[in-house]
């Protein structure tokens, strides 16, 4: 590739990837959407339980086909760290020791141990990382950066009745999701204009001599989009901005039955992955397996 | 429009030192009087550095002077109380159309200072409604604001100042980034605005800009070097080649026949008013008319 | 002049800093054997410098929320699959600021220059402790390895980090005190 692509691509830099199907998913509201997004990988850190996260795994390919995405569309991401995932898993069964107190040790050889608990916790990497990335795939496929910020901006505009700075917060991610793109073709404008000085960035033999040939280009950006901030506070304070204290609001999102539907099912879901693994439902699975087996 | 008894900005002996009380103090203003009156349309120019910038930022209490007074209507700036009148009061424009954008859609952009002033809600959409039609944003209202041209965006900057339902707009060069066409369209929702009763105060490095204001206000070095209507201020080139300034393209066009064509008038600002003074000469009346768009001739 | 504006606007924007360096691979500095050092943390700690802990904590949770996302939605390495647990990805980044700030608060008025440069050593090492004593906590990698990543790859980020915090603020506050009355 070509330096000059390779800068060109920076001016392009974007954050997931909306893939506009048109489906009742996509049509649901912003707020939906995010709480289900931040409830899933709530559930999917808390839960133990590999039959939970299979269900979750379920649900969300149920939610891909809702959102008529293309299956190999979404699964290429996972393809790609099929490699990786392996080896990780293999690393959690093999060589790193179980200390679970009721693990049966399935088998051992030198400095490695397998045990149940460890073949499990194996398992359960590679499918919790599956309902990462599909979920949240799927969120991005299915939301606009625009809906995002209605969305971050709906859902914290109660918070601040209590007294927390939730508009602040709001505003501030507002603010760094339209930055962005300011920045990238900021920075694309300095390595050009560097580039055709002569300039080789991040080269070098070691990491001190590969950081001080970055500064050029990181400090002047840094120096402008600080820059640019003063001139965008100067521009909000002259539209009398004083902070989220009796401001009304333009934008209402409205939620609609699909909506309640759609979070009551999730509740439900989440409550039923969450009851499965307190329950332990797993190893009353595998007993049930081994007995059978 | 209701006109005040009142000048709707009035500054008195202002003073304003960046830096002040440190080894290295910057005199930015040294000792401005200026009334702008309701209604008016004043353009200030003057070389880089002249505090052009500085003096707008305290139309509307971004600065406070460091001696002297800015009344906006009977606010003194200084008076906190007031802020968010004197702010509602005068608006502004500014450079950069990037650096003034708050929200990523259009319509909530407008809507950001209204939102501010605690506008309440159906009087909201009113007043993006009306700023979005008022610069001819009204078919872009859902669009990202980021997907807009530097035009767009300084028109989307002028409407968001608009739906603050301000008496005076301030423009800091605002055109300044803008490719021809686009300044052409800002400079005509200008005018259209100052004839719908709008006082307009608009500091610019343009003169055909310029030349549309009422009045023009030249600073230099922090003091008024001239003010008064763009034809007396344009009379006086070698004053503005001093200060660093150039007269209208027309202006310069005019000077240079009047060295070869006796009698020549040298008072013309506009290219209109060049082309008439030429017909003039030649002895056939101008008839403007419209391009043929097709045809051969 | 309202000081909540500033806070919220440099947030934002040193956020947007730290997705860009993200999202352009930017503010990755290849390293040792394909591993890569990473300077996504450094608009958290020039943020923290600046404007206080809790500017600091704002970007902090921009940059742990964008790298679970892109762990998830754009994988490239073995790390994203860690990453894509908030406990890896967020909560170690909320520290970032807050700990870089009190390192430049405590140090201010003996060296100026010294105090940024420690700030971001700081701050850097907030995050590699962090992060990898979450990884070790849940078994993801043996403690041996995660000693030898702290030393290899901690390091020399909190060094890089430095650099960068002390050229950047050092240079900004020179530019701010030729405009404005600051003192450095
Ligand atoms: N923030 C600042 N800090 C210190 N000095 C400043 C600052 N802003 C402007 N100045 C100085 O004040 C003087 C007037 O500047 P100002 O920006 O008002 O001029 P201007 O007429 O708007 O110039 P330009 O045409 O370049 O925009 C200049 O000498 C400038 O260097
Ligand atoms: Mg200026």
């Amino acid at each position: 590739m070509s330096r000059r692509t390779e800068f060109e691509f920076l001016g392009r830099v974007t954050i997931g990837q909306y893939l506009p199907t048109g489906s009742a998913l996509h049509r649901l509201d912003p707020r939906t959407k995010l709480l289900v997004c931040l409830l899933l990988i709530a559930v999917v850190v808390a839960s133990q339980s590999l039959l939970g996260i299979m269900l979750l795994l379920g649900a969300v390919l149920i939610g891909l086909a809702l959102a008529r995405i293309p299956l190999s569309f979404a699964l290429s991401g996972l393809r790609a760290m099929l490699p990786y995932l392996l080896l990780l898993a293999l690393l959690q069964t093999f060589a790193i020791p179980q200390y679970a107190a009721n693990a049966t040790v399935l088998w051992r050889w030198a400095m490695l141990t397998i045990t149940d608990r460890s073949i499990l916790a194996g398992i359960l990497l590679i499918a919790r990382f599956s309902v990462m990335v599909l979920g949240l795939s799927l969120f991005s496929f299915s939301t606009t950066t625009t809906e995002l910020t209605h969305g971050i901006e709906h859902l914290l505009r109660p918070w601040q009745k209590l007294g927390l700075p939730a508009h602040e917060l709001a505003l501030t991610v507002n603010i760094a999701l339209r930055f962005v793109p300011i920045i990238a073709e900021e920075a694309e404008r300095l390595m050009k204009a560097q580039a055709s000085r002569g300039a080789d960035f991040g080269q070098g033999r070691n990491f001190i001599q590969r950081t001080r040939k970055l500064l050029p280009l990181l400090v002047p950006l840094f120096l402008v989009s600080l820059h640019r901030a003063d001139n965008l506070i100067e521009a909000m304070e002259a539209r009398c901005y004083l902070g989220g204290k009796g401001r009304t609001h333009l934008i209402h999102l409205q939620a609609h039955a699909a909506d309640y539907l759609a979070l009551a099912a999730a509740f439900a879901l989440m409550a039923l992955v969450i009851g499965l693994s307190t329950a332990n439902a797993d190893q009353l699975l595998w007993r049930l397996l081994s007995t059978y087996l | 429009m209701i006109r005040a008894e009142e000048p709707l900005i009035r500054v008195e002996g202002l003073h304003y030192t960046y830096q002040a009380g440190t080894p290295k103090p910057i005199p930015a203003l040294r000792g401005i009087d200026l009334t702008v009156q309701a209604g008016e349309y004043v353009a200030v120019i003057g070389a880089n550095g002249s505090g052009k910038s500085t003096l707008l930022r305290h139309f509307n209490a971004l600065l406070l002077p460091t001696a002297g007074n800015v009344w906006v209507t009977k606010w003194n700036t200084r008076d906190t109380v007031h802020l968010r009148d004197i702010r509602s009061t005068v608006t502004m424009v500014f450079q950069v159309p990037d650096d003034q954008i708050v929200a990523s859609v259009v319509e909530e952009d407008v809507a950001f200072g209204p939102e501010n002033l605690g506008v309440p809600e159906d009087e909201l959409h009113q007043r993006v409604d009306w700023a979005l039609a008022a610069v001819g944003l009204t078919e872009l209202r859902h669009r990202a604001s980021r997907l807009l041209s530097s035009g767009q965006k300084q028109r989307l900057a002028i409407a968001a100042a608009l739906a603050m339902q301000p008496r005076c707009l301030v423009l800091d060069e605002a055109t300044a980034m803008l490719d021809p066409a686009g300044q052409t369209q800002v400079r005509k929702i200008l005018h259209q605005l100052h004839q719908d009763g709008m006082t307009i105060i608009s500091a610019t490095h343009n003169m055909a800009e310029a030349v549309q204001a009422q009045r023009v206000v030249v600073l230099s070095e922090g003091r008024i070097a001239i003010q008064g209507d763009p034809r007396f201020v344009f009379a006086q080139e070698e004053t503005l080649h001093a200060l660093q300034l150039d007269v209208p393209y027309p202006t310069r066009m005019a000077r240079m026949l009047a060295t070869v064509i006796r009698d020549f008038p040298t008072d013309v600002l506009t290219v209109t008013e060049l082309a008439e003074a030429i017909s003039m000469h030649l002895g056939q009346p101008l008839e403007l008319r419209p391009k043929p768009t097709t045809g051969v001739r | 002049m309202s000081t909540t504006t500033r806070k919220i606007v440099i947030a934002g924007v040193m956020g947007a800093i730290s997705i860009f360096l993200g999202a352009s691979h930017l503010g990755f500095i290849p390293w040792l054997a394909g591993a890569a050092l990473t300077i996504m943390h450094v608009p958290v700690i020039i943020g923290a410098v600046l404007e206080g802990p809790v500017v600091g904590l704002a970007i902090g949770l921009i940059f742990g929320a964008f790298s679970l996302l892109q762990a998830a939605i754009a994988p490239t390495g073995p790390a994203d699959v860690w990453f894509t647990n908030p406990l890896v990805s967020i909560v170690p980044r909320l520290f970032i600021g807050p700990m870089a700030w009190l390192a430049y608060k405590a140090l201010k008025t003996t060296n100026e220059a010294l105090s940024l440069a420690i700030s971001g050593v700081v701050g850097s090492l907030t995050n590699t402790i962090l992060v990898l004593g979450v990884l070790g906590l849940y078994r993801f990698l043996p403690w041996a390895l995660i000693g030898t990543i702290a030393v290899t790859n901690g390091l020399p980020e909190a060094v890089v980090a430095a650099i960068i915090t002390l050229a950047v603020v050092a240079a900004w506050k020179r530019l701010e005190s030729g405009r404005r009355s600051s003192t450095i």
